[in-house]
């Protein structure tokens, strides 16, 4: 295009003229783009955190640790075996520090409600060359006896130096409290941990506490190669499939990306919802730029008959549109940036202050694709019809003439439904392209409230099962994740809820503009004010009833294939699936029936003038 | 303006654009509100009614001609005429009984199933002022019927008015063509928003104007 | 008239009662004004002019009708009135002149005799729409009032333009 600029000042303009319809575009795609940017920023973002810990602690970089169950007296053996290998390992080339082999210890804790299984790591007296615990409070181990508690696990009993913790049923001093990076944070990394001194550990073997396994860690001289080194040494992980032994080798990566299951659970959720809600905005996007391209197809008609090409004109629209894009996805990623953190530090897994991961081009890729595609792929049927319109269609820029008269409405008439009603089935089916586009929207928007309430119901019975023993704190803490979890649906439902209803909104005022001379003509003939009004609902309704008709069904179909797995099997009762068939209609009639009142009271005078 | 339109009489107004014509018309038949003054069609006071009230008194008492045509694009022909029928509150059959009667006199009948976008002006005129006609209204209100139409409809459009106008209708015709104007008993002139002159419209010197070209034409050689 | 006779017998000859049915038929309502003699009137002049000849021809119970035809020259006359492009009376000169008249002396109103001349023009329009009423919508006749009251109406646009024009003028002074 010869004048790049022109496209751009138009552009400009189009959006200036009308902001409040500039902003409804904005908003759309951005309700997307903001919980995308906040899943992609939560993602990750306890990764900085765990670094400090991890340089501050010395941390690992290749471990190797080996369960066994601790009443399997013929894996002795093996385990003597794995430790040979263990210690043959820390002379392979590439290991600068070894820290261990470190017994592990089983019992259980006392926590508020109940016990808790419980490891405790047996630590000579340091300085250790690999993972020294950052002690939070209080002292390391040391002359006098007493545990160090890990953070977590102190934070869940809320005790800290000088309090008492009480291990196989007796009382043990806190020493002090410590963070790691060797292990997940309790209550969320089962099960909690302690350090003790050999001392201390012999009172713990006569009280019932028995060997668990033990864990070798190593440090390299390039902790990059940790993979590497891991695949170099894969076969110390063989051991008889018979057996119950359970070794495996480590890197520091792997650890890090286990440990915090809350946020990556979340993130995940997050990014569900997103995906979902993104859905949605394509349809809506649809329906307000269609809404937008009938205002506009009268400056399209002009532009042709000045002798811009098609081509051209499809640029000013995508400028427009792109513009839109792009701002969505700068605020998006905005708000993910803003929100994340906050979100991050309700997490139990945390090491430290949250930090977003620093924007990568994939994590804005996929933000931008994500506003691109619910704006373009919203603007390719509208105008792919407004470009093909022969000019002179687009500067009279009346509504289509319908094809055919509609059967369904003729029986409805037939049945005795009242005029209005009629008229409005007719007035429907007069443009079945934009009755398809306004059902799935609205379809979408259903099949989304079928799947909260299914998952739901589905959390409380798992929220429901009864905890296992050994387990009452941990249970506590994912309960409060699978609150957050039901948060995040509620908030998407309702943000699903609060676009379907810019959806109706925006089809019913189009709808109602286009409708208006029609309208007219109809009271000249005698119709009252209330009988349009029906006559526009009703028209808007048939939308309604086919949305919530494939809806719910989608909506069962898509639940289908998310369950299974943790998710236990709910079927949603016939009651709830008929209130909320009954529910739609009533609050979609609602919201339609406010721009059908508005236009009613507009003067009908004028619409009926001759241009 | 004080205005009377007796049973059957055919009024039309002319005046030039902005007189107010089209005001006038909306006004007598509801679609717009008079600040001051009374309004009364057949016997009954108008001017005050609320919207509702007046639908339902326009629908049985009023028919409206437009320029535009102005019928209903997703309805077909007959459909569009048994419309005020409809509304009334008749039965389906009547008023598709009546709506067919009315299309066959004024010779559309053939088109009946067709939507609007498939009739030509002088047609959807037609379908209009069956339309308008369907309730046996007090008056019908006629806005440039011909504004829109080639010459031949508009001849159509002249023909079926001159017989309306015969056949006792009461007519209110807002037009500056001055054929369409001609057709009526009376004929009133707008300027500025009032009515500047009435005259009726009796028999002219008959065939004068074509004598006149006769003998220039018998003069000439 | 003398052209319109020279046509009328391109197509046969004729004699003078016939051709005098086919004029009158083809003028529709305004047939029945025309003069009768006019058409005897005319042919003989059209044979002093050497454009049609006269015969006589013999009937059984009646006296000799003379019979009318075309000479060569009469055909020529013919085909060349066909060709010429001379139309009648394209401005009302008369009245337009009454009117500057009417202004300069100050003897008539000019806007009063805008609006009387049109109000008599609307009447002369009523009656041709009444006539039209009777005539079969496709004939001759329906198609010259039509061109008759088309006329009309654009007189009596232009007597509008007329009075808008001398209003202003009147402003003006």
């Amino acid at each position: 295009m010869r004048r790049p600029g022109l496209a751009v000042r138009l552009a400009a303009r189009n959006l200036r003229r009308r902001p409040g319809q500039a902003l409804l575009l904005l908003l759309t795609p951005t309700i997307a783009t903001g919980v995308l940017g906040v899943a992609l920023s939560l993602y990750g973002s306890a990764d900085e955190p765990w670094n400090r810990t991890w340089r501050a602690t010395e941390g690992f970089h290749v471990a190797f640790t080996v369960y066994h169950p601790p009443d399997e007296a013929g894996d002795r053996a093996l385990v003597d075996t794995l430790r040979r290998r263990a210690t043959q390992l820390t002379g392979a080339p590439g290991v600068v520090a070894v820290g261990g082999p470190r017994s592990h210890l089983y019992g259980s804790i006392r926590l508020a409600g109940g016990t808790e299984d419980l490891t405790a790591e047996v630590r000579d007296p340091g300085p250790y060359q690999v993972d020294q615990p950052l002690v939070t409070s209080g002292r390391w181990l040391g002359e006098g006896g007493g545990v160090v508690l890990e953070s977590g696990l102190a934070a869940t009993l809320r005790a800290g130096p000088g309090d008492t913790v009480t291990i196989q049923g007796r009382p043990f001093p806190v020493r002090g409290v410590a963070q790691t990076v060797s292990r997940g944070r309790f209550p969320l990394s089962r099960p909690a941990q302690v350090w003790v001194t050999p001392e201390t550990a012999r009172q713990l073997r006569a009280l019932g506490m028995t060997e668990e396994g033990f864990e070798l860690q190593l440090r390299l001289a390039d902790p990059a190669r940790a993979a590497d080194f891991a695949a170099a040494h894969r076969s110390l992980e063989a051991v008889p499939s018979s057996s119950s032994v359970v070794p495996y080798l480590e890197t520091w990566q792997q650890r890090r990306s286990e440990s915090h299951s809350d946020i990556d659970i979340l993130a995940g959720t997050l990014f569900a919802a997103g995906t979902l809600i993104a859905i949605l905005a394509v349809a809506t996007a649809s329906v307000l730029i269609a809404g937008r391209m009938a205002a506009q197809i009268r400056q399209v008609g002009t532009l042709k008959a000045v002798g811009v090409t098609p081509r051209q004109v499809m640029l000013v629209l995508l400028v427009e549109h792109l513009a839109v894009a792009a701002a969505a996805t700068a605020v998006g990623l905005g708000i993910g940036r803003l929100l994340a953190p906050p979100i991050a530090a309700t997490s139990v897994t945390l090491l430290g202050r949250p930090e977003p991961p620093p924007l990568t081009v994939t994590r804005v890729l996929i933000v931008a694709a994500v506003a691109v595609a619910v704006v373009l792929l919203g603007t390719v049927r509208p105008a792919l019809r407004g470009i093909r319109q022969s000019t002179l269609r687009s500067l009279a820029a009346g509504p289509r003439p319908p094809r055919h008269p509609g059967r369904l409405a003729g029986l409805a008439a037939r049945a005795g439904m009242p005029l209005p009603g009629v008229l409005g089935l007719r007035s429907a089916w007069r443009r079945p392209g934009r009755l398809a586009t306004n059902a799935t929207g609205l379809a979408l928007g259903v099949a989304m409230i079928v799947v909260a309430l299914a998952l739901r119901d589905s959390v409380e019975l798992l929220q429901l099962r009864p905890p296992e023993p050994g387990h009452a704190a941990s249970d506590a803490a994912v309960a409060v994740l699978y609150d957050q979890i039901r948060a995040v649906i509620f908030g998407t439902a309702g943000l699903l809820l609060v676009l379907a209803t810019i959806n109706a909104w925006i089809v019913a005022t189009f709808a109602a503009r286009d409708a208006a001379r029609n309208q007219a003509v109809l009271r000249a003939v005698g119709a009252t004010p209330r009988q349009t009004v029906i006559a526009l609902i009703v028209s808007q309704l048939a939308a309604c009833a086919i949305a919530v008709a494939l809806g719910i069904p989608l909506g069962l179909g898509l639940w289908r294939l998310m369950e299974g797995g943790d998710l236990p099997e709910v079927h949603l009762s016939a009651t709830s699936l008929v209130l909320l068939a009954a529910a739609v209609p009533v609050a979609f009639a609602v919201i339609v029936s406010v721009p059908a009142r508005l236009l009613a009271r507009q003067p009908v005078a004028p619409l009926l003038a001759y241009e | 303006m004080d205005l009377e339109v007796e049973a059957g009489e055919a009024v039309s107004v002319m005046g030039p654009s902005g007189c107010g014509k089209s005001t006038l018309l909306h006004l007598l038949g509801g679609l717009e509100r008079p600040d001051a003054g009374e309004l009364y069609l057949g016997g009954v006071r108008v001017d005050g009614l609320s919207e509702t009230r007046w639908a339902v008194f326009r629908r049985r008492n009023v028919g409206f001609v437009f320029q535009a045509f102005h019928l209903v694009d997703e309805l077909t022909a007959v459909e569009n005429v048994e419309l005020p029928a409809l509304l009334v509150g008749g039965s389906r059959r009547a008023a598709r009984r009546r709506a067919m009667e009315l299309l066959d006199r004024l010779g559309v009948a053939g088109r009946a199933g067709h939507l609007p976008d498939r009739l030509s002006g002088g047609e959807q005129q037609r379908v209009a002022v069956a339309r308008a006609l369907v309730n046996e209204p007090l008056v019908l209100l006629a806005d440039e019927p011909t504004g829109n139409l080639d010459s031949r409809a508009t001849g159509e459009i002249l023909r079926l008015f001159g017989e309306l106008g015969q056949a006792g209708q009461a007519l209110l015709t807002v037009t500056h063509d001055a054929r369409v104007a001609s057709t009526a008993d009376r004929l009133l002139t707008m300027r500025d928003g009032a009515i500047v002159a009435q005259t009726r419209l009796g028999a002219g010197t008959s065939v004068a104007g074509l004598l006149a070209s006769l003998a220039d034409l018998a003069g000439e050689r | 008239m003398r052209d319109v006779i020279l046509s009328l017998l391109a197509k046969e000859p004729a004699h003078g009662y016939e051709l005098r049915q086919r004029l009158v038929h083809a003028l529709g309502p305004a047939g029945g004004a025309l003069n009768p003699g006019q058409v005897y009137v005319t042919l003989s002049r059209l044979e002093r002019a050497g454009l049609v000849e006269a015969r006589e021809v013999a009937q059984p119970s009646q006296p000799d009708k003379k019979v009318y035809e075309l000479t060569a020259s009469g055909l020529e006359r013919v085909v060349e009135w066909f060709n010429d492009l001379t139309w009648s009376k394209v401005a009302p000169l008369e009245f337009h002149l009454k009117l500057v008249a009417a202004a300069a002396t100050r003897l008539a109103d000019p806007v009063a005799l805008v609006d009387s001349q049109r109000l008599e023009l609307l009447r002369e329009l009523r009656q041709l729409q009444e006539l039209a009423l009777r005539e079969p919508p496709d004939s001759d006749g329906a198609l010259l009032l039509e061109g008759a009251s088309l006329r009309l109406q654009a007189d009596i646009r232009w007597l509008e333009v007329c009075r808008q024009r001398f209003v202003e003028r009147e402003a003006t002074r």
